[in-house]
């Protein structure tokens, strides 16, 4: 029981860890993704009004 | 049990509240100590006979009472209500860059890697998930922290190896059965969508439901009250907004702010939980109550064993990331396969999260109940075996009300609507434009225009709408929602993870096999109760008066995967397609 014990507290606290390093890049990396997003989106649109 | 003071119960039948009428979560679980498995049979009430002075404590009051200690408040309300009017706004701003069919439900194909994370994690990180999840751990213990590790491992290797997502993406294709076509033939596509759109829309039946039970414990809000219906009709009708105006776009962006929301939302909501019961105490108050059934999923006796850790392989692992519909339109909107692997390899670790934190508030709740709430522990574990517990889809919500302060209440409530409100957007999405891509658009052949494309697809997210609304609100029916689920479920995967797999890598595969292998998977039926007791699979005991099983849900889901796999070989082997031509040949690896 022990070893199930120790491997279910490092799968948390290591999840969380990783988790919370992950939701700090995505959130920068995923804003910057969007502006992209929109304007690729903005270019295919002037080039189909043309 | 009659005691002298009026705050001791007896049981009496008094009708019960209308929530412990609910939905069943019934599972093979170990009894805690002298607890049944709960169930969706009425509850009796319970009153003082000896003392008609004192009010009648019923359990429905009881439970109300529970509700009423929520610190959800006014500024919470207005938390809420700020996020979703952003959300509404987005679907209106995004909906001028809607075009074609390839940005309504592609976004252009131009999905970067982070942008890609989050919006997997929004959709994926459901609030149906965080119920029935939150309900495993508080049922199963630290157990069933091996679903969260058996998803992020296969999520990985996915990732890694780009096992069936790379090369659909590669393919360019906008939806699975649209892959059924290009492989094998139309009519497969045909049955596929019919497949894929009847097991998913049904899947989405108790959605709405169980969103319902954690906006009543979160808040305390009457299950008897108008306003819940209205609540769940409000969100349901401000989702339709944005999907239908913005397609994919807004469901990517509005995923986007739910998950930034949600993400730092559970981090704070799981430390507070942490300072409030205290790791140590936590682990050896599971030990305590469960012994080691409550760690070690493998044990005969802790609910699990292993043809279901093999089937949450199967099912939490590859289904959801790979085969699933709503995660395959990520990797098919991704900017090129290098960003799918990587979206992938890094989604793991959110498909991890998004299991291992609900069963960690599932687990604090039982927790808290035994060590600091009596009254929730009467409710939820209570020691008479004659009184029927609540519904334990309520204890997290109920418990997360109690702990969390003014202000994070709020934001943890937005964000858990908002994961409700992205999975509707998404799923909605997806089988409103599989019914007009692979079944309409198929039968009208080229006369399908695509303003009108994406006219019948927003038609078609009403009408799924209006019916998870009619069915989420008015169905009273008592089926498990996990096990109603995996069936739905399994009613589309079964078949499509051979078409998928045997499609993409077997160049042996023909039409026949695949159409056989659709039609097979319905044989995931066998796995719902009411189809088990009518064909002997279950019944119940006569000497014992308890249900005896002969096959449980996932041995039948497993065996109706391997049996799909046969039939798929064996059709392809007797009945080769004939020579193909140039258009139709399969695309090579």
């Amino acid at each position: 029981m022990n070893m199930w014990k120790t491997l279910w507290t490092i799968l948390f606290f290591g999840s969380i860890t990783l988790f919370a390093g992950m939701a700090v890049w995505v959130t920068i990396g995923g804003f910057r993704d969007i502006k992209t997003l929109f304007q690729r989106l903005s270019e295919d649109q002037s080039v189909d009004e043309e | 049990m009659i005691q002298d003071d009026c705050e001791s119960p007896v049981i009496t039948n008094k009708s019960p509240h209308p929530a412990l009428k609910n939905t069943s979560t019934k599972s093979k679980l170990t009894p805690f100590k002298t607890v049944v498995a709960f169930s969706s049979k009425n509850q009796a009430g319970i009153y003082r006979p000896n003392h008609e002075q004192c009010p009648p404590i019923t359990m429905e009051n009881s439970f109300t009472e529970a509700l009423s200690h929520t610190n959800f408040s006014t500024l919470d309300w207005i938390l809420v209500v700020l996020y979703l009017s952003i959300s509404v706004l987005i679907g209106l701003f995004v909906k001028k860059y809607v075009r074609n069919m390839t940005t309504y439900l592609g976004a252009g194909r131009a999905i970067g890697t982070c942008l890609g994370i989050a919006t997997m994690t929004g959709t994926e990180m459901g609030l149906i998930t965080v119920m029935y999840s939150s309900q495993k751990g508080f049922t199963g213990g630290f157990a069933a922290f091996h679903i969260a590790l058996a998803a992020a491992i296969v999520t990985f290797i996915v990732g890694a190896t780009g096992f069936i997502v790379c090369r659909l993406r590669d393919l360019k294709v906008l939806t699975i059965p649209e892959f059924y076509e290009r492989r094998f033939d139309r009519k497969t596509r045909i049955l596929g969508g019919v497949m894929l759109a009847f097991g998913g829309i049904l899947n989405m039946g108790l959605f709405l439901k169980v969103g319902s039970m954690f906006v009543v414990g979160i808040t305390g809000m009457s299950q008897d009250s108008r306003a819940l219906p209205a609540v769940m009709t409000v969100l349901l009708a401000l989702v339709l907004v944005y999907t239908v105006m913005g397609g994919m776009i807004s469901v990517i962006v509005t995923d986007y702010i739910q998950f930034v929301v949600l993400s730092f939302g559970i981090l704070a909501a799981t430390v507070v939980c942490l300072n409030q019961l205290g790791w140590e105490n936590i682990v050896n108050t599971v030990q305590e109550l469960k012994g080691e059934e409550g760690f070690n999923p493998l044990m005969e006796g802790s609910g699990f064993g292993w043809s279901y850790v093999a089937w949450m392989f199967f099912t939490a692992g590859l289904v959801s990331c790979a085969i699933w519909p709503t995660a395959v339109a990520r990797a098919l909107a991704m900017e090129s396969t290098k960003a799918v692997k990587k979206q992938y390899m890094w989604s793991s670790l959110s498909f991890m999260i998004r299991f291992i934190i609900p069963y960690f508030w599932g687990i604090c709740a039982l927790v808290y109940f035994t060590t600091s709430a009596p009254d929730l522990q009467e409710l939820f574990l209570p020691t008479d075996p004659n009184v029927e517990p609540v519904n334990n889809l309520y204890a997290m919500p109920i418990f997360l009300g109690r702990v969390l302060p003014v202000g994070l209440i709020g934001i943890i409530t937005a964000a858990m609507i908002a994961a409700f409100m992205s999975t509707h957007d998404s799923y909605l999405l997806c089988w409103s434009s599989v019914i007009t891509q692979d079944i309409i658009a198929p039968i009208r052949g080229k006369n399908f225009s695509t303003a009108s494309r994406i006219k019948w697809t927003r038609i078609l997210i009403v009408v799924i709408g209006l019916y998870i609304l009619y069915w989420g609100l008015i169905y009273e029916g008592g089926d498990d929602i996990w096990d109603y689920m995996a069936v739905t479920g399994a009613i589309y995967f079964t078949g499509a993870f051979s078409l998928l797999i045997g499609g993409l890598y077997w160049k042996g595969a023909s039409s026949t096999g695949a159409f056989l292998a659709l039609l097979s998977g319905m044989t995931a039926l066998l796995g719902l109760d009411p189809v088990q007791r009518l064909v002997g699979l279950k019944w119940v005991d006569p000497k014992t008066n308890e249900d005896v099983q002969y096959l449980s849900g996932d041995e039948v889901g497993l065996m109706t995967v391997a049996f799909t796999m046969v039939v798929f070989v064996a059709g392809s082997l007797l009945f080769p397609d004939k020579p193909k031509t140039q258009s139709t040949k399969p695309i090579e690896a």
